[in-house]
């Protein structure tokens, strides 16, 4: 028997599970609960969990450092994490509270840059406009401060991980 | 008959019509911007043809072209889908000027019923039931009243150069009124840069309720009951069935009859749907003409046994439509899920890319009009519709149970989709009881993510994402699963990076 501890976020929000093998079982913890179940694999995406009289199905597939779970019709995205690097890849980057790297929540096409170069904002005032699939999505600064970085241009095409603009706090 | 269609559309809807040409023995020829040159319309048409940069104004909405590939590749007629040129009144007439055959109404009804102000005077005169407004333009606050009190209290400002909800405000009573006004014209200048709002009587939680109708050049028209499309987000709607649990026999002939009119006084031909709202008090009000193949189409198809498809492309080939009235039946209920590249946990946010998994669902009564495959690219550019789900049972109740089960088996991996979501609401007991209005969203799924089952699924998926990691680092040796099925045991002690035993 052995234990082993993971530690992931899903959705991303950071999650601890530990994983026991017991017999033909595993067992799963995580936050007080625990779920007892054998698994079998059925495809490389499709994993059944057998617990007690039920059947539960799990699809997932893997896309570099996301694991892409499908439950029940509900969708996840779980990825690996460590705790002592921090949070990775999600939203805006904050160092140290005085500076903000302000992100897309999705790829999309540059419509709009409200803002320039110098300029003192507000929080929740709109830096730039990203329009995806018909739908415009304003983007907005989570703090107070002064545009030091403007890195996109109209047009320009851009994904979630990339930098649009940085905030400075004064 | 025709040789050879060209489809001026992506996605879907392209799909679903390439399909009706391969039955009936037509060519078909597809465009497709740059951002779609792998896309699955390109791949099953016989023939496609580049038609510009990914933005659609340069591509599937540049109609020279559109009509250039088709005289390029001898295509004799031209099926615009929905969205991009379908209810384009000018590249109808183009495509009649250059002797090439648009599916869809003729031009001179196309460009009538896309003119609000006029297809509502037309509807008028026929005696089309609208929705009671003010007629005449007011100026002061004592006009409004006074036409406030006439229509009867609730009553909606809108702006005239309208659109979108800007400038709308409902009013309950006369002490609202004045105030409703100014924030409204507010609005309305801000938005549209003019400031004019008129009054309308203001239904209370309607229900949308529209009618297929088919007409050929003779004048032969007819009409394919009802479609029940009330369950709607930012005024888009996301699922539809047929029948709508709010019709009876006596309403649905005299809806249905309402229809087959409004569209006769606009001279309509083709495919088209008339739209209603339908109020509490069972009364209802000609809202517009959908002057095209809609998204909703097979729940109609599943239901009546009539292909919509291929009764557009015969009758733009002039051939006269063979079906009577009485000659139809509804049979059993259908329902359809709208599958969008939509985040529903963050606000139906669009989640464009690479669809890592898919998994179709199928069975007895499922049909999957679908725009995508593994591997696809989701573009950015387009409207966010993967998939449409529809479901065909005996009666409604198994028709949602069906739905349910197949949402379940839908798997898309990779991106978001509103599957999970439109399953929560098809099992909503609200919903199952019949009740869907135009609020129905709004007031039963305000946010969505939180709800009992979540935290369940979260936790399973968890544990399968712990599963796989666990298999992953365990080398090819040990990786539980690919020894058979049996074998669900592993050697934990080869853990690469993950920390073994607890805190380390």
């Amino acid at each position: 028997m052995s234990v082993t501890e993971l530690d992931f976020l899903v959705d991303g929000e950071p999650r601890k599970i530990s994983v026991e093998t017991k017999d033909k079982a595993f067992v799963f913890r995580e936050g007080g609960c625990v779920l007892e179940a054998e698994v079998r694999r059925i495809s490389a995406n499709e994993l059944q969990f057998r617990l007690g009289g039920r059947t539960l199905r799990a699809h997932l597939v893997r896309d570099g450092e996301r694991t892409f779970v499908s439950v029940d019709g509900r969708d996840f995205v779980v990825s690996e994490f460590r705790p002592e690097t921090g949070r990775r890849g999600e939203g805006d980057e904050k160092t140290a509270e005085t500076s903000l790297r302000v992100k897309s929540p999705m790829p999309g096409k540059v419509t709009n840059i409200a803002v320039s170069e110098g300029e003192e904002v507000r929080k929740n005032q709109t830096l730039v406009i990203v329009e995806a699939m018909k739908m415009e999505n304003e983007i907005k600064t989570a703090i107070d401060g002064v545009v030091t970085k403007i890195h996109v241009a109209v047009g320009d095409l851009v994904d979630s991980e990339r930098p649009l603009i940085e905030v400075e706090k004064q | 008959m025709f040789g050879k269609i060209l489809i001026a559309n992506r996605g879907e809807i392209a799909v679903r019509v390439i399909k009706a040409c391969r039955e009936m023995g037509i060519g078909s020829v597809a465009v497709y911007s740059e951002a779609d040159a792998t896309s699955l319309h390109v791949r099953q048409a016989d023939e496609a043809v580049p038609v510009g940069p990914p933005p659609a104004v340069e591509s599937y909405l540049d109609m020279e072209r559109i009509l250039e590939a088709a005289r390029a590749t001898g295509a004799e007629a031209i099926h615009p889908g929905y969205g991009f040129l379908a209810e384009n009144a000018a590249f109808a007439r183009l495509c009649e000027e250059r002797g090439i055959v648009f599916i869809g109404p003729n031009s001179t009804a196309l460009e009538l019923v896309g003119d609000k102000v006029r297809a509502r005077r037309t509807m008028e005169k026929a005696g089309i039931p609208t929705i009671p407004g003010m007629t005449s333009v007011a100026t002061s606050p004592e006009e409004f009243r006074v036409a406030a009190r006439a229509l009867g209290y609730p009553v909606m400002v809108k702006a005239s150069a309208g659109g979108g909800g800007k400038g709308m405000r409902i009013v309950c009573d006369e002490a609202g009124l004045v105030p409703a006004l100014e924030s409204g014209k507010r609005e309305a200048k801000s938005a549209f840069g003019d400031d004019s709002v008129y009054l309308e009587k203001y239904i209370e939680e309607p229900r949308h309720v529209e009618f297929q109708v088919l007409a050929d050049d003779r004048g032969h028209t007819i009409h394919l009951f009802e479609r029940e499309c009330s369950i709607q987000r930012r005024h888009q709607k996301i699922l539809e069935e047929t029948p709508s649990p709010a019709l009876d026999p006596e309403l649905r002939a005299e809806m249905g009859e309402t229809a087959i009119r409004a569209m006769r006084a606009a001279g309509y031909n083709n495919a088209g749907t008339v739209e209603f709202l339908l109020g509490r008090d069972r009364r209802f009000y000609f809202l517009e003409v959908n002057a095209r193949l809609q998204v909703e189409h097979p729940v109609t198809e599943l239901t009546t046994g009539v292909d919509l498809v291929r009764r557009q492309i015969l009758i733009a080939s002039g051939a006269d439509l063979s079906i009577r009235q009485e000659d139809l039946l509804q049979r059993g209920h259908a329902v359809e899920c709208r599958i969008y590249a939509e985040d529903p946990k963050s606000n139906f946010l669009p989640s464009p890319g690479r669809i890592a998994f898919l998994r179709e669902p199928k069975g007895p009564g499922v049909r999957f009009d679908s725009g995508v495959f593994e591997g696809f690219e989701v573009p950015v550019f387009y409207d966010p519709i993967l998939a449409k789900l529809i479901v065909w049972a005996e009666d409604r109740e198994a028709a949602c149970r069906r739905m349910s089960v197949a949402l379940g088996d839908c798997v898309i991996l990779g991106i978001h989709t509103t599957a999970g979501f439109l399953r929560d609401v098809v099992n909503h007991p609200e919903f199952r009881a019949g009740r869907s209005t135009t609020s129905f969203i709004g007031k039963y799924f305000p946010s969505w993510g939180t709800e009992e089952g979540e935290e369940d699924g979260r936790r399973l998926a968890l544990a399968a994402a712990a599963y796989e990691a666990l298999a992953r680092t365990a080398g090819p040796t040990g990786l539980p699963g690919r020894r058979g099925k049996e074998d669900v045991a592993t050697p934990w002690t080869t853990l690469g990076r993950w920390r073994a035993g607890g805190e380390t």
